[in-house]
């Protein structure tokens, strides 16, 4: 049997001339499925990007962190635990930790008090400083600080400056500027404050050594699962390894990721809507030609053939373009009036970089949910009206 | 030869507005032949032709083509005997708007193996023997009635079909075209081709080969 090449090219051109030609009709098509697009991939990269980030920053925080409990409610630990923590085989080093959240006019950063003596720069999120220094045991109580670049960038500050914070107690801390985290770091350092151990349980009001919580590090050759089973004996402690970490990080989003449900629903109501109209419009516009086509001895594949290379032609176009400015918005414009919702800030300076992330599953996803309808709506009514008799299907469009 | 045996067409069956198109009609077309079918409007001319060209099924009766009963077959072979044997002008003329005069007539080749535009210069030279050469280019909506039924007169003839199926075709047409028409069929079935028309055109009646006149429905 001949493989037809010609023939397929021929009805490809057919394909092409109906969109060429049913301007209106494709035209509507385009620019819905545009703006449907680049709405739902914009939130989808960006919500991609924050996940990644979210599991990023995980991998490099502490392989447990531990948490006193009392009456089932998180309080300040004590920090006489480390002595009974390091004594488990596979714990190599405790750090304490202090940190809550502050507010600088409208906008809400995370402070962070790390006892400087520990710290492990190499193993940490915060990598790289774009200016100053990082924090030294020799900072201890001088209310140094080393801030996120966005902190800096919405207080106007940079290194070698002042800030004054609120304390719990309600009195003004200041504090000084020495180092600014890079870009390269995480989102999650963007509105972060690095202080002293010290002068963050000063600035929270901490009992008397008592500190949020302890970092554990076990050693490269114990598995941190292990390390904290041995950990179940000892009374009123929760124990969070990475996994429960990274739960946690997504159900952050998540809350404020209903936008995500709301937006999908949006979209896919969008087009069902547009295919569903377009299904009557083209059916009974094409239903004369669909006859007229039968007579001359197209087949129904072929003409199936035609109305399935339309709709995959116009659907991955139009789908395509708009994931590509969906990205742009969100990665080069940073997505005004997205960030605000997904992350809570009002704006992102150009300044800053919006973690986008295209991951092949959104883009799956996005093609499915505009691609298929499409495809659905136009080729069952042309396949209807194919199986029906030319001379009627004709007779009926011209009624 | 197609020969047609008892060919009824009820539309509607069993509602109130049941139609009995045509009713158990039996006749005999031969090749090289032009047979005419004619009757007042509404007799069931264009629903017989239809049936006959495989574009209409028929309630009951059977359909022949050089002895083969055609209505047998599946719907794809008849698909394709139509691509190969069949040309047809339509009562309603039937052009797509959208496109150029010369588009339409290739538009039939799109479903075959070939490249439509190798046909350009042999639609040309019938559209110059019908008298409109100049209008190749034209949208067909911007074509007079006359215009367009030449233009689907070409579209009809451009593969060179075994059977034509032509209903009213020279309704729309001047006594100019309608000669240069009676020529067109006459030398088509000098060449071979085998033509069943409907007309009231009594011209057009004097070079069928036969005449059948119809009355609701009714061969008479
Ligand atoms: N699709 C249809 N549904 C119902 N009635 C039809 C249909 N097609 C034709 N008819 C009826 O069948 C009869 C014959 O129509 P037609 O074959 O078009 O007649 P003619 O071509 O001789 O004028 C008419 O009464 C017409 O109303
Ligand atoms: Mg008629």
């Amino acid at each position: 049997m001949r493989c037809m090449i010609r023939k397929h090219k021929n009805l490809l051109n057919y394909s092409f001339d109906c969109l060429r030609r049913y301007r209106m009709r494709t035209a509507v098509i385009l620019i819905t499925f545009l703006v449907a697009t680049t709405m739902i991939s914009a939130v989808l990269f960006t919500k991609d990007g924050l996940e990644r980030e979210a599991e990023l920053s995980v991998q490099s925080a502490p392989d447990l962190t531990l948490q006193y409990l009392k009456g089932g409610r998180v309080e300040p630990i004590n920090a006489s635990y480390i002595s009974l923590i390091s004594e488990i085989p596979g714990v190599e080093k405790v750090l304490k930790r202090t940190w809550g959240y502050a507010g600088i006019g409208k906008y809400t950063f995370v402070v962070v008090g790390l006892d400087p003596d520990g710290l492990d720069y190499s193993r940490g999120v915060i990598t790289s400083l774009e200016d100053g220094r990082f924090l030294t045991p020799e900072d201890e109580g001088t209310g140094n600080i080393v801030i996120g670049k966005l902190l800096a960038y919405m207080l106007n500050v940079k290194v070698g400056d002042d800030i004054i914070l609120l304390s719990e107690s309600v009195e003004t801390n200041k504090f000084h500027v020495v180092g600014l985290f890079s870009d390269a770091s995480s989102i999650y350092t963007a509105d972060m404050i690095l202080m002293s151990l010290g002068d963050a349980n000063k600035f929270f009001s901490m009992p008397e050594g008592q500190v949020t919580d302890l970092c554990v590090y076990v050693s490269p050759s114990e598995d941190p699962a292990t390390v904290a089973s041995r950990m179940n004996s000892i009374p009123n402690l929760r124990v969070l390894d990475q996994d429960l970490l990274l739960r946690g990080y997504k159900a952050a989003y998540g809350a404020r990721g209903g936008i995500f449900t709301t937006l999908w629903t949006i979209l896919l109501v969008a087009i069902a809507l547009i295919a569903f109209s377009q299904a009557i419009v083209v059916g009974h516009e094409s239903q004369f030609e669909v006859g007229l086509l039968k007579t001359f001895g197209f087949s129904t594949l072929d003409i199936i053939e035609v109305r399935l290379a339309e709709s995959l032609v116009i659907g991955f176009f139009a789908t395509s373009l708009g994931m590509l400015l969906g990205f742009s918005y969100a990665a080069f414009l940073n997505a005004p009036g997205l960030v605000d919702i997904l992350l809570g800030w009002a704006y992102l300076p150009r300044e800053f970089r919006l973690p986008v992330y295209v991951s092949l599953q959104s883009v799956f996803s996005i093609y499915a949910v505009t691609v298929i309808p499409l495809l659905i709506t136009t080729v069952v009514p042309a396949w209807l009206n194919a199986i029906t008799d030319p001379e009627l299907a004709m007779r009926r469009a011209a009624a | 030869m197609i020969e047609v045996r008892n060919l009824t067409k009820i539309f509607n069956r069993g509602k109130f507005n049941e139609t009995a198109a045509v009713l158990d009609v039996s006749l005999k077309v031969k090749d090289r032949s032009i047979v005419a079918l004619t009757g007042p409007s509404g007799c069931g001319k264009t629903t017989l032709l239809s049936m006959i060209g495989l574009i209409l099924t028929p309630t009951s009766g059977e359909i022949l083509y050089d002895g083969e009963n055609v209505l047998l077959a599946s719907d794809f072979w008849r698909t394709m005997f139509r691509r190969q044997s069949f040309g047809f002008i339509f009562q309603h003329i039937n052009l797509l708007p959208q496109y150029t005069t010369l588009e339409n007539i290739l538009l039939p080749l799109y479903s075959s193996d070939v490249d439509p535009w190798e046909y350009e210069g042999k639609a040309r030279e019938w559209l110059s023997r019908l008298g409109i050469a100049d209008r190749a280019e034209h949208l067909v909506e911007q074509l007079s009635g006359g215009e367009q039924q030449r233009a689907a007169f070409v579209r009809a003839l451009i593969k060179e079909p075994k059977y034509i199926f032509a209903d009213e075709p020279t309704v729309f047409v001047d006594e100019e075209t309608s000669r240069i028409i009676y020529n067109v069929f006459s030398s088509l079935r000098d060449s071979g081709k085998t033509v069943l028309l409907s007309t009231h055109d009594p011209e057009l009646m004097k070079i069928a080969d036969e005449t059948y006149r119809f009355c609701k429905g009714r061969l008479v």
